[in-house]
């Protein structure tokens, strides 16, 4: 008779603000009440507060793995992005975040993780095994991520430059990227404002890409992004970067 | 009357052995403080091992408190406190064997854990045992649902477990609650166990060698295990008789056979821990209790001994018949 297979939780012997912050956190119980208490919520808001309209909502896949990435100017941005998203793949839906911003501080990062299930990418001092650590996790769960590639919010409204990390998760993989591009953010929630307007927001779900014969390394990464950027762009109406 | 058992924190030192189980244990941590506060002023014990025993005996002296504290307030406190144990015992059980992935067993253990609480709450000794194949009907049915018979077996199974050791055997407590004279019954319960560990870690690092299960606990000895039959027999069996004066059950070699239960329960609870380890290939169940492990690390020895020293006291005395039944669902 063969042995039976026990996988402990990949966070086990974590204490609770370290288990927050780890790129392996799985959600027990409580996490999956928190995560569908907290979407269901968002679901409604953005249909009252923003008249949220979804385009191309064919394109969202409904298994996992993937990566859903847009344009990003707004903490609207991941709502309006992962909320779409089907109920059942909640616990596996992970948007990326903001480590200095949303996991330095204990009550912060609980919100984080509790709620949205967000996971820690540290903009400063960023470990490249952290990289490698979300493209194992994305293949072999399998799960999916929301993540904006440009590493911050517009302070402008201009889109800037995608940034290549993105590239490194799904280089020479035949994990789906599906472009979004989300309108109407910038005007309800720009950076320097403390509580969003209640303008409409339009997502646009672009065909998902895939890149399974890009070389896994820097120019490979750079070709990635660039693509996708130029993708996201086309979705949006914005002109392409000169 | 179920008013003043429920939440009647006046009637904590009704019985004298409360008292003295109560003054006991905390003089017994304030002197082990003192000693080792002696200790390391004197430069007698050095790092890390003094940081380590301030370490232990701080989590003690948090942990008492816990235990005790609720079982003093009334019985109401005392199931809830057993209930806030079980759940953190189930998750702990849940995230070492990878059982919490199953969210709907998970969902089911948990509300049994819920269920089996409320039945001893509401003093209901039907559902209370009903529980027990209901549980199990609900986790083979559920476990049904996602359509994936591969690993079927594995999570009907560690389900059921779960809700054996954490829900039932542990409600078992909670049950006691529901007589007149439940504190110094489940004091003695928990201090028997509980100095039973400790009474095996001294008595086997002082006078033992020869190992009683090697390939699952390298650590303990026959001798360790043995000690603590010896010392812990007639302790428990001495509270007894001030306890149970009078009753059935106050025979000498009755009392002696409940002090024995208590030991070898509480012992055999250990090792069926440490047997749980091994097979997962993990040292400790969690990280909460600094120096000690996870909650499971430390209750270990409760999980047999609530439900068989139960049934030994309710064959005798009837546990809690004095006491109006069915106090929330009844007429």
């Amino acid at each position: 008779m063969d042995d039976w297979k026990f996988d402990p939780a990949h966070d086990l012997g974590l204490p609770l603000n370290e288990r927050f912050k780890s790129l392996r956190r799985e959600s027990g119980l409580i996490g999956t009440m928190f995560h569908i208490l907290w979407w269901s919520f968002i679901r409604c808001y953005l249909k009252v507060y923003h008249r949220l309209t979804v385009i191309g909502r064919e394109n969202l896949p409904k298994e996992a793995p993937f990566i859903l990435v847009a344009n990003h100017a707004s903490h609207l941005d991941v709502l309006a992005l992962a909320a779409p998203c089907p109920t059942r793949l909640r616990d596996r839906l992970f948007p990326i975040a903001a480590g200095d911003t949303f996991f330095e501080k204990v009550p912060v990062a609980a919100f984080a993780a509790l709620a949205l299930n967000a996971l820690p990418l540290w903009r400063k001092n960023c470990d490249p095994r952290d990289l490698e650590e979300l493209r194992k996790r994305l293949v072999e769960e399998p799960c999916a991520y929301v993540l904006f590639p440009e590493g911050t919010r517009t302070r402008t409204g201009e889109m800037s430059i995608f940034k290549r990390g993105i590239g490194s998760l799904v280089a020479s993989t035949l994990v789906p990227v599906v472009p979004c591009y989300l309108k109407g953010a910038f005007e309800a929630f720009p950076a320097h404002h403390k509580v969003p307007r209640p303008r409409k927001l339009t997502l646009t779900v672009g065909a998902p890409l895939r890149f399974p014969t890009v070389a896994n390394d820097k120019d490979g990464w750079t070709e990635i992004a660039g693509k996708i950027e130029a993708e996201v762009r086309r979705l949006g109406g914005v002109a392409p970067r000169a | 009357m179920i008013r003043q058992r429920l939440i009647g924190a006046s009637h904590a030192f009704d019985h004298k052995v409360t008292l003295w189980i109560t003054v006991g244990i905390g003089a017994a941590l304030v002197v082990a403080l003192l000693i080792i506060a002696i200790l390391s002023v004197a430069g007698v014990v050095k790092d890390p091992f003094r940081k380590e025993l301030w370490k232990r005996t701080l989590a003690w002296a948090v942990m008492a408190p816990l235990l005790i504290g609720p079982v003093l307030l009334g019985a109401a406190w005392t199931i809830a406190g057993i209930t806030v144990l079980s759940l953190a015992c189930y998750s702990e059980f849940a995230r070492a064997t990878g059982l919490f992935r199953e969210k709907l067993v998970s969902a089911v253990v948990v509300l049994g854990i819920l269920a089996v609480n409320f039945a001893a709450l509401d003093h209901w000794y039907r559902l209370f045992v009903a529980l027990f194949p209901l549980a199990m009907i609900a986790i083979a049915s559920v476990s049904i649902l996602p359509d994936s018979p591969k690993g079927y077996l594995q999570r009907v199974a560690l389900g059921l477990l779960a809700f054996m050791l954490f829900g039932s055997s542990l409600a078992h407590i909670s049950y006691m609650a529901n007589d007149w004279n439940y504190r110094p019954m489940v004091l003695m319960l928990l201090l028997g166990v509980q100095l039973n560990d400790v009474l095996a870690f001294v008595s086997g690092k002082t006078l033992g060698r020869r190992k009683i299960v090697p390939n699952t606990s390298p650590n303990k000895t026959v001798a360790g295990h043995l000690g603590a039959l010896v010392l812990t027999t007639p302790l428990v069996a001495t509270i007894a008789h001030f306890i149970f004066r009078g009753t059935a059950l106050d025979h000498l070699h009755l009392l002696i056979l409940l002090g024995a239960i208590v030991s070898i329960s509480g012992q055999l609870g250990d090792l069926m821990l440490s047997s749980i380890k091994r097979d997962l290939g993990i040292k400790d169940m969690g990280v909460l209790i600094p120096g000690h492990g996870g909650v499971l690390d430390r209750v270990n020895s409760i999980l047999l001994a609530a439900p068989a020293v139960f049934h030994f006291l309710n064959y005798f005395l009837n546990l809690g018949l004095d006491q109006p039944i069915r106090i929330i669902t009844g007429p």
